[in-house]
């Protein structure tokens, strides 16, 4: 069978040199990662369409920088945190963070934006839509023509896959002066994006920020050198 | 010349002609208004006040009042005087242009309506005359009069700065029914009612190119007590639809205490459209508008939801941020395009993400050095592996409100994620805080 399809995959190619699936005729919103632009089928994320990303780690910084870099573009890009997840610390002014009360203010939230036709890239993050929310939310993304991202496990009504984890020994750390490890500098996301028709994969290599952690300076605490056991 | 004043002795004691007499006047000048002592003013200015004071006369003739004195001048002190005090034989009085204070000077002080305390104090100091009150300085005024005798120093040189016509309070757009023979308890034919006048409200909004903050749904009650709920919007705006939506959640919330008998629809504050300058390349500024009021519209539906972090210096990470509330102009301004251009793009980092609350956890540990490490930990989906782990970091304080002391790790945890885990020195239990993404 896997012969057969491949067969008839070549044949279609043969015949069709310049045909393209549906699915990837579509403008698109460039994450500003040319490695990832590159494994997506129309080179980013695709307009008017869901994109669902099932994350194991590195969703969130690349789809943050995928913000970043709409913005610069001249568009808006809005982050909907469902579960209240993200950090302040570490949030960047452009695009705009909204931190609905509930997942059903958030799919709300979603459906408005969308609809509102302002925004290039939106995010959904921290909640799973159901079936049934999932049908509106695409309905009302092809309506306003944004690029709309779930970080959610659910993908069937997805035009396009994503699936990234981080690859456990591609930290790089720095030592203490024991060799032991110190401080993560940075790490290696595996990125798979699957459309129909299309399955491509690639590795990236991103550093890790770390917030700034402040130690007390006071000395009458027992556990400011540790507690033996 | 712009104010004209009409007096006779007998309005003193009979206030009430005066005022049935002012609008009549309406006739020959947009504003009239009287005052305390029996007098009506007439706005003649941008007005030709020879005609004005024509027609006021004929007026006067019309409606047999016979000895009314007018006086016309450019500022309201001269006029007042001119009508009070000029010739007796003279129905009108005309002070030319620029000569109020030479026309004022000669009166006594009098007629600037001091108190008696004042006068006599006046009197003392041998200050008759206008014009003799008007030739001190300012400063030796206030020395020895006071505020009061500086208010009449202003007066003395035709410096008048009364407002005799007060700005009349535009009217703003409203709607109402109201029904006698029967009474109104179905709630789809009030939304129904509503929406009629809530279409003649907007619609007369936006004829005159606004829109509503705040309205004020009013319900008579068979009762004969009034239920008013407000509605104020987060932009302004003129639109029906919004406005229903609005008025609907009202609807949903409210308890009448009896069957409606009527309803009104009422803008309580508006304001104008906003139009702001856009930039050609700019391609965000077209949607600009429709991003707002969708933006809008989330605050008015679910509260404050958008927000953006204030960060202090708090050594604990869970209390370093303090979300604050932004308006969606602002908002919108600032994740326009004017935010991102220039700037490079921006290069994905793995950032700590926090959980709301930390989490408890079970922690197998490992001595190394003097210190205990987590090797495994069970939270609520089971038992997780840790690879690399570092720390650990501690930190501790809080003496004066909670004190608080922990040991961080970072551990890689099977599946790859680098996990955020502490152990409450304090307590000794152990608990993840957040993972990096």
């Amino acid at each position: 069978m896997p012969t057969s399809v491949a067969a008839l995959r070549a044949l279609v190619e043969q015949r069709f040199p310049d045909a393209l699936p549906i699915t990837h005729r579509t403008t698109a919103v460039a994450t500003g990662l040319a490695a990832l632009d590159h494994i997506l089928p129309s080179g980013g994320l695709p307009r008017g369409r869901l994109s669902a990303w099932v994350s194991q780690g590195g969703a969130t910084a690349i789809l943050r920088a995928a913000c970043l870099a709409t913005v610069t573009g001249g568009e808006r890009a809005a982050w909907i945190d469902g579960r209240g997840a993200v950090g302040g610390v570490v949030w960047d002014d452009g695009p705009i963070l909204l931190r609905p009360k509930s997942p059903a203010h958030a799919l709300r939230t979603a459906e408005e934006l969308l609809r509102s036709g302002g925004f290039g890239l939106v995010v959904l993050s921290g909640l799973e839509p159901a079936r049934t929310e999932t049908v509106r939310l695409t309905r009302a993304v092809r309506e306003g023509g944004a690029a709309l991202v779930t970080l959610a496990n659910e993908t069937s009504m997805a035009s396009l896959r994503l699936a990234s984890r981080v690859l456990p020994s591609g930290y790089r750390w720095r030592l203490d002066p024991f060799g032991g490890p110190a401080v993560a500098q940075q790490a290696v996301i595996h990125v798979r994006a699957q459309a129909p028709g299309w399955n491509a994969q690639t590795n990236l290599t991103i550093p890790i920020a770390h917030h700034e952690l402040r130690l007390s300076l006071d000395a009458a605490l027992a556990d400011r050198r540790g507690v033996r056991r | 010349m712009s104010f004209v004043c009409l007096w006779t002795p007998r309005w003193r004691t009979d206030a009430a002609s005066a005022a049935e007499l002012a609008p009549a006047l309406l006739a020959c000048v947009p504003r009239v208004t009287t005052d305390a002592r029996g007098r009506i003013w007439a706005d003649a200015r941008g007005l030709d006040v020879g005609i004005v004071v024509e027609a006021i006369a004929s007026v006067m003739s019309e409606r047999g009042e016979t000895d009314v004195r007018i006086g016309a001048a450019m500022t309201a002190m001269a006029a007042e005087i001119a009508a009070e005090y000029g010739r007796r034989n003279a129905e009108v009085v005309f002070v030319e242009p620029g000569t109020d204070a030479e026309f004022v000077a000669p009166h006594s002080v009098e007629v600037l309506g001091a108190s008696p305390q004042l006068l006599t104090l006046l009197e003392g100091t041998g200050i008759a005359t206008c014009g003799d009150l008007a030739r001190l300085d300012q400063e030796a005024v206030e020395v020895r009069f006071g505020v009061e005798g500086v208010r009449l120093w202003h007066l003395a040189r035709a410096d008048d700065r009364r407002l005799i016509f007060t700005e009349v309070p535009r009217e703003l757009p409203h709607a109402s029914l109201d029904w006698a023979d029967y009474t109104l308890t179905d709630p789809e034919r009030l939304v129904f009612i509503i929406n009629a006048l809530a279409e003649r409200v907007t619609t007369s909004l936006e004829e005159r190119g606004e829109s509503a903050r705040e309205i004020a749904l009013v319900l008579s009650l068979a009762n004969r007590e009034q239920s008013i709920h407000r509605v104020r919007f987060t932009r302004p705006t003129a639109s029906r639809k919004t406005w229903m939506r609005q008025l609907r959640a009202v609807l949903d919330r409210v308890t009448l205490g009896d069957a409606i008998t009527g309803v009104l629809l009422r803008v309580e504050a508006i304001a104008a459209r906003r139009s702001p300058q856009g930039d050609l390349f700019d391609r965000g500024f077209a949607s600009a508008g429709a991003t707002e009021q969708a933006l809008a519209q989330l605050i008015d539906d679910q509260g404050e939801i958008l927000l953006t972090p204030r960060r202090t210096e708090h050594p604990l990470l869970e209390r370093r941020t303090r979300w604050v509330a932004e308006s969606p102009a602002l908002l919108v301004e600032r994740s326009g395009s004017a935010v991102g251009a220039g700037r490079a793009p921006a290069l994905p980092h793995l950032t700590l993400q926090l959980l709301p609350h930390p989490e408890p956890i079970t922690v197998l540990t490992r001595e190394q050095r003097d210190h205990q490490i987590p090797v495994r930990y069970r939270d609520a989906r089971g038992w997780h592996e840790l690879g690399e782990v570092s720390g650990p970091d501690r930190t501790s304080g809080g003496h004066w409100e909670e004190m608080y002391a922990r040991e961080y790790f970072r551990g890689v945890r099977e599946d790859g994620v680098l996990v955020w885990v502490y152990r409450d020195a304090l307590h000794g239990s152990w608990f993840i805080h957040g993972w990096w993404d």
